[in-house]
């Protein structure tokens, strides 16, 4: 299994870098993984906001949440997230948010 | 090394990899697209993934198999082959394919008129390890040598000396993964060989004698479907969240209030979609719904585990994963007491619950199966619904799913909705039965790992890129906004993936959507546009 090393912790991905456990995850790691997905700087309180809103629809679900209400729930547009994560919510957004890959025909 | 210079036996002399793929080898592929630099380069695995899976077929990943650590693993896995092979070839083992796997073993004639309906074969610029035929021919030495009587004598004289050893097993495994199964070989081979199907038997020895099979169909596809109720993950108290959203967003959308049937009794219809749809294009069930109250149907949807996931991944590759799940199905049916099972746009849906469970759904859990493409077609058709095609006034071509079209025969059905509502429709050439796939066919679209899916999109759906841009070049300007419809979850899938990775949005104003959504779009009730096209 590839690992990969942030802030001097080491984290278990699959080979497409998406978390193994959901449990293992902290802001930090989210921080860390940011400049991999292409984004710069400091995580903003919009990034924050789709993270956790994430994490607490899997956590309840234990699914990601599809993205026309994740874009309703936290009344972002879709473009607007494509420009905070450059490579979209299911592999920018869920990635960082800790969220093992999606399955099935989605 | 070049195509054409590659034999039979080739495959198990140990290298580094057999073949290394060139984009500057792949089919061309019309304007905007059409110089050499506007494709980049090809996906390379890192060297780790290298070291620690067998890539050495092309240098591309589907199954991922572990490399064994020692020699003694290797001559297990090659002895479990044969076993296994072996069990293949015989009626008990394999009492459901054992008939046609034998006829297109037994009688190819290698006239190779089978090669240019490839797809695949042509896409990557003609690859010899791709011909269809190249996969059977490999396959038919190893059982003439290892299987009959005094096969390894004659093999020496035969040319076809092929030595079965871990490197071609492996190879071999890959390569059952680099055929989308459409079929079309099948279909234009002059004795009705199907290499298709042989691919189909190869990936099921490799899964149910070997436990070899991608990670995304087997332990995260059919396995998750049967414990989760849907191979997405999506369990009941999330579909009735997603159903609760959905009918919030029709409200929002049309100012219908629409209460989505669930589990109702008696029904007359139980329509069943592929999972995906709720989560990835939520527009195509929230239309299906729209349609049915519109057109006054007695229909339900069910909360039962699998009763709300159409798919059936085993239909690509393990024929026990296959029945179980196909079981399921009709068994659901019959307890909500519905009259039938209407299959919502999902492909491979279709093939599985009414074509190949045929044989499984019978005595009391028979139960009728229909295409939501006819009734579809009976609601547009006769006069059901108010709808004025001048609300979808822009160009539209259509693109046919294997399993519906190829394999059932369905093509005029959804045409005729397509034609009366949509005055710039345009067909692909060719189209109907014979149509290209997606790319995305077999598993493919559901296979995000590493390099797959970049292989997916440049090699394996090109030719559906390729017939896109040929049906839209005249209209091929960004500024004027066109729609593929791809009435198959899977299908659009791999549109999405086509789309995406060329821009062609942006470049040429392409976009794509299922079938139902141009209905909606239609509908002289509802005041504002349905189909959404992508934002700039």
């Amino acid at each position: 299994m590839p690992q990969i090393e942030i802030g001097g912790k080491t984290y278990e991905v699959d080979e497409d870098g998406f978390l193994q456990e959901l449990d293992k995850w902290s802001k930090e790691f989210a921080q860390g993984y940011a400049a991999v997905e292409g984004i710069e700087g400091e995580l903003t309180e919009d990034h924050w906001k789709l993270i956790n809103y994430i994490r607490d629809y899997y956590t309840q679900y234990g699914i990601a949440p599809m993205i026309r209400k994740l874009c309703k729930d936290c009344d972002f547009k879709l473009k607007y997230i494509y420009e905070m994560f450059p490579s979209g919510p299911a592999k920018g957004a869920c990635k960082l948010a800790g969220l093992s890959k999606p399955t099935g025909c989605v | 090394m070049k195509a054409g210079k590659i034999r039979l036996k080739d495959i198990g002399k140990p290298s580094d990899q057999m073949v290394k793929l060139n984009p500057a080898d792949f089919m061309r592929l019309p304007y905007p697209y059409d110089k050499a630099d506007s494709d980049p380069d090809f996906k390379q695995l890192t060297e780790d993934q290298k070291k620690r899976y067998e890539a050495s077929l092309d240098g591309v990943l589907a199954i991922s198999i572990p490399k064994p650590e020692t020699k003694g693993e290797e001559d297990e896995l090659v002895r479990k082959f044969l076993s296994g092979l072996e069990k293949l070839l015989t009626k008990e083992n394999n009492w459901t394919f054992l008939q046609p796997l034998s006829l297109s073993l037994e009688y190819c004639a290698k006239c190779q008129t089978c090669n240019e309906a490839c797809p695949i074969y042509t896409g990557s610029g003609k690859q010899e390890i791709y011909r269809p035929t190249y996969r059977s021919e490999v396959l038919r030495a190893i059982v003439n040598k290892y299987i009959k009587k005094g096969g390894k004598t004659f093999a020496k004289f035969s040319g076809n000396d092929i030595d079965l050893n871990w490197t071609t097993v492996a190879r071999l495994a890959e390569l059952a993964y680099r055929c989308t199964l459409c079929r079309r070989c099948a279909q234009t081979c002059p004795i009705g060989v199907d290499n298709g199907l042989i691919t189909h038997e190869l990936r099921k020895l490799f899964s149910q004698e070997m436990g070899i099979a991608p990670v995304e169909i087997h332990t995260l596809g059919s396995m998750k479907h049967l414990k989760a109720g849907s191979s997405t993950g999506l369990m009941p108290v999330a579909l009735k969240d997603t159903i609760e959203f959905l009918e919030d967003d029709i409200k929002d959308r049309t100012g219908l209030d629409i209460k989505f049937p669930m589990d109702k009794e008696g029904a007359d219809i139980l329509l069943i979609h592929n999972a995906g749809e709720f989560l990835s294009w939520p527009e195509n069930p929230m239309a299906f719904a729209i349609i049915f109250e519109a057109a006054g149907l007695n229909w339900t949807l069910s909360s039962d585990l699998l009763g709300y996931d159409a798919v059936n991944y085993g239909l690509w590759y393990d024929d026990v994963q296959f029945a179980r799940v196909a079981v399921r199905h009709a068994q659901i049916a019959k307890k909500l007491g519905v009259k039938k099972i209407v299959i919502g746009e999902c492909g491979h849906a279709h093939k599985a619950i009414s074509v190949i469970a045929d044989r499984i759904i019978t005595g009391e859990i028979n139960i009728p199966r229909e295409s939501s493409y006819t009734l579809l077609e009976d609601i547009v058709c006769n006069g059901k619904l108010n709808l004025d095609p001048k609300k979808n006034d822009f160009p539209v071509t259509l693109h046919d799913p294997c399993n519906v079209t190829r394999l059932m025969g369905v093509v005029e059905p959804q045409r005729r909705v397509i034609r009366k509502i949509c005055p710039q429709f345009r067909e692909m050439e060719p189209h109907g039965v014979k149509n290209y796939c997606c790319g995305g066919g077999s598993g493919f679209a559901i296979m995000p790992s590493m390099n797959f899916p970049d292989w997916r999109t440049r090699i394996s759906g090109r030719m559906k890129f390729k017939q896109i841009l040929d049906a839209f070049q005249d209209v091929i300007d960004p500024s004027i906004n066109k729609m593929v419809c791809a009435p198959c979850s899977n299908c659009k899938g791999a549109i999405r993936e086509i789309l995406n990775h060329y821009n062609a949005w942006e470049k040429c104003g392409i976009s794509y959507t299922g079938l139902v959504e141009f209905i909606v779009n239609a509908m002289v009730d509802i005041k504002e546009p349905y189909i959404e096209w992508p934002e700039m």
